[in-house]
């Protein structure tokens, strides 16, 4: 006779959840390599090791940062304005906890991809300097601040005072606005701050285009980020089982609901950025439909576990439409130097979103709900406002914001980090200098 | 004998459509002068300037992807090798490109050290 193994389930739920969140985090940290391609090919090769650079650092600089400082400021931040009672000791004792530090990697790549969003924004123009300590700040206050009114129980959340008074908490699943929006609409005030590259508009205010060096890298960057969005949106389902009444539940239809709106949110998003581009412009433009294929995985991120199926095709196709046109209106109207379109992509496509989850909602339509989305909305994308416009200034003040022209001209590669991407005729070990001597022969005088 | 400027030594050297550049090899040694050295080019002639679009933006370009082969020749007749990618390259629209013959001072072999007609 066998006897049933004697097991706790509960301890098999924990090991099982544990490990799909590290997972999920691997393949979250995956969207870094995304970010960086899709960067670095819609800018000039000249400007290529730089961007690649601040993508490095956003994650080198930001883990860093939101170890010792971020995390704990978002239990302190969302202690200060809920009822609920926080001592800063509690809120930074993750620090030293190993049982804790699964989930502190869970957040810190979700605010990592947050950082790295304003970096396309500024591209091709910023001093590095001035960057890094924009990372810091971002990653220190900014996001931890977002991330604590709202998914740590703050402000928005059911227990915050604004969710407590309108009785509702405020929904965003896996962080189209706490994540997205912070991150796009961080990126155009730090253009705006920052001001247009040289010959991005005319004397006479008409934009002009500057194409970036590689649509290849763009798209394969694209399709990267789609990747690491699995991880993203069906990984914020992290209760994969729950233990209850000494049994095992296995929550395949919660998992499945996120999985499939997040796939219908970016095809749809894709199709419908290209058709818009396609009746704009006369052609389908396969840059927009990659933002297009982004823009509809934000839209959907929020409301994933929430809406129905059509409710995620639905948002995808709005979201796609929104780019090419959310764009031109960055450019065209606000005279904004947004180059990578992070504010279409990840702004507008992440506000669009989260407002609408309650008129697709599963649960049927709440105007409540939709009143608190919209407070929502507006908290988050006033307080991104804020503090990236203060934090662009102070950088301006003390590192100055902006390169030299004559810098912007010869590329940042060569200003800030005395590097080509693409060398060419480079001799090998000195190979090529005349024998005994100077190393460079040139009838223009020594290097530099 | 180098430094001559009758050394009858001569540069073919000739702009032409990337998409003919197939054409033009198959021309050329057919007409007995196979070797030669090909570079991709960018330039300004009769065909007209064309539009690129960068995130619903026109932007010009009037410099046209080009390459430009060059070709030495001593003992087959430059005119032949004229002729030869004349022909290979032609289409008829604007940037079909030019040739150009340009007289050699002199020629040298790397490999042998051989000058004048002997190195080409």
């Amino acid at each position: 006779m066998l006897t049933p193994l004697q097991i706790d389930p509960t301890a098999v739920a924990s090991g099982v959840n544990t490990v799909w969140v590290l997972t999920v985090s691997f393949l979250i940290f995956f969207m870094q390599p995304g970010f960086a391609l899709l960067e670095a090919g819609q800018v000039r090769a000249k400007n290529v090791a730089n961007v690649l650079m601040k993508n490095m650092m956003d994650w080198g600089v930001g883990v860093i940062t939101y170890f010792l400082v971020g995390a704990g400021i978002a239990t302190v931040a969302a202690g200060v304005t809920s009822s609920g009672s926080y001592s800063i000791g509690a809120a930074f004792a993750y620090i030293n906890d190993p049982s804790g530090w699964v989930g502190w990697l869970f957040g810190a790549v979700f605010a990592m991809t947050a950082a790295t969003i304003v970096s396309g924004a500024v591209a091709e123009r910023i001093k590095f300097k001035a960057y890094v300590f924009c990372i810091v700040v971002f990653t220190a206050v900014i996001y931890p601040v977002t991330q604590g009114i709202t998914w740590s129980g703050g402000l928005l959340a059911g227990s915050g005072y604004i969710g407590a008074a309108l009785g509702v908490g405020y929904l965003d699943f896996a962080g189209a606005t706490v994540v997205h929006m912070l991150g796009g609409v961080a990126g155009l005030v730090g253009a705006y701050v920052l001001g247009p590259r040289r010959g991005r508009f005319s004397s006479s205010g008409e934009s002009q285009a500057i194409p970036g060096h590689s649509i290849t890298f763009a798209v394969l960057g694209t399709l990267i980020l789609c990747f690491g969005w699995y991880g993203f949106n069906v990984g914020t389902q992290a209760t994969v089982l729950a233990a209850a009444n000494g049994g095992l539940t296995f929550n395949g239809a919660a998992l499945g609901r996120v999985a499939l709106n997040t796939t219908l949110g970016m095809g749809a998003g894709g199709v419908f950025a290209g058709l818009t581009s396609a009746y704009t412009e006369g052609k389908p433009d396969p840059l927009f439909t990659a933002n297009g294929m982004l823009a509809g995985l934000v839209a959907v991120t929020g409301a994933v576990p929430h809406v129905t199926w059509w409710g995620g095709l639905l948002l995808g196709i709005i979201a796609g439409i929104q780019t090419p046109i959310v764009f031109r209106w960055v450019v065209n109207a606000l005279k904004i130097d947004d180059v990578c379109g992070v504010f279409a992509v990840h702004g507008s496509a992440g506000a669009i979103g989260t407002f609408l989850i309650p008129v697709f909602a599963v649960a049927g339509f709440s105007a409540t709900q939709l009143a608190m989305q919209a407070v929502g909305v507006i908290v988050i994308a006033v307080w991104a406002i804020v503090a990236t416009y203060v934090t662009f200034t102070v950088a301006d003040a003390i590192f100055g914001l902006r390169v030299s022209d004559d810098d912007e001209f010869s590329g940042l590669d060569q200003s800030e980090h005395d590097f080509t991407a693409y060398p060419e005729f480079v001799e090998a070990g000195g190979a090529g200098a005349p024998s005994g001597g100077q190393a460079v022969a040139t009838d223009g005088g020594e290097a530099e | 004998m180098s430094g001559n400027p009758d050394s009858g030594i001569k540069l073919v050297m000739a702009v032409v459509r990337p998409d003919k550049l197939s054409d033009v090899k198959r021309a050329l040694a057919e007409a007995g002068a196979p070797s030669l050295t090909v570079t991709n080019v960018s330039g300004r002639g009769s065909q007209p300037a064309k539009t690129g679009q960068w995130r619903g933006e026109e932007y010009t370009v009037d410099l046209h992807q080009k390459v430009k082969i060059e070709c030495v020749v001593a003992e087959i007749p430059a005119d032949e090798v004229v002729e030869a990618i004349a022909e290979a390259a032609h289409t008829g629209e604007p940037g079909d490109g030019k040739i150009f013959v340009i007289p050699v001072e002199s020629a040298t072999q790397v490999r042998t050290g051989k000058e004048g007609t002997e190195a080409v």
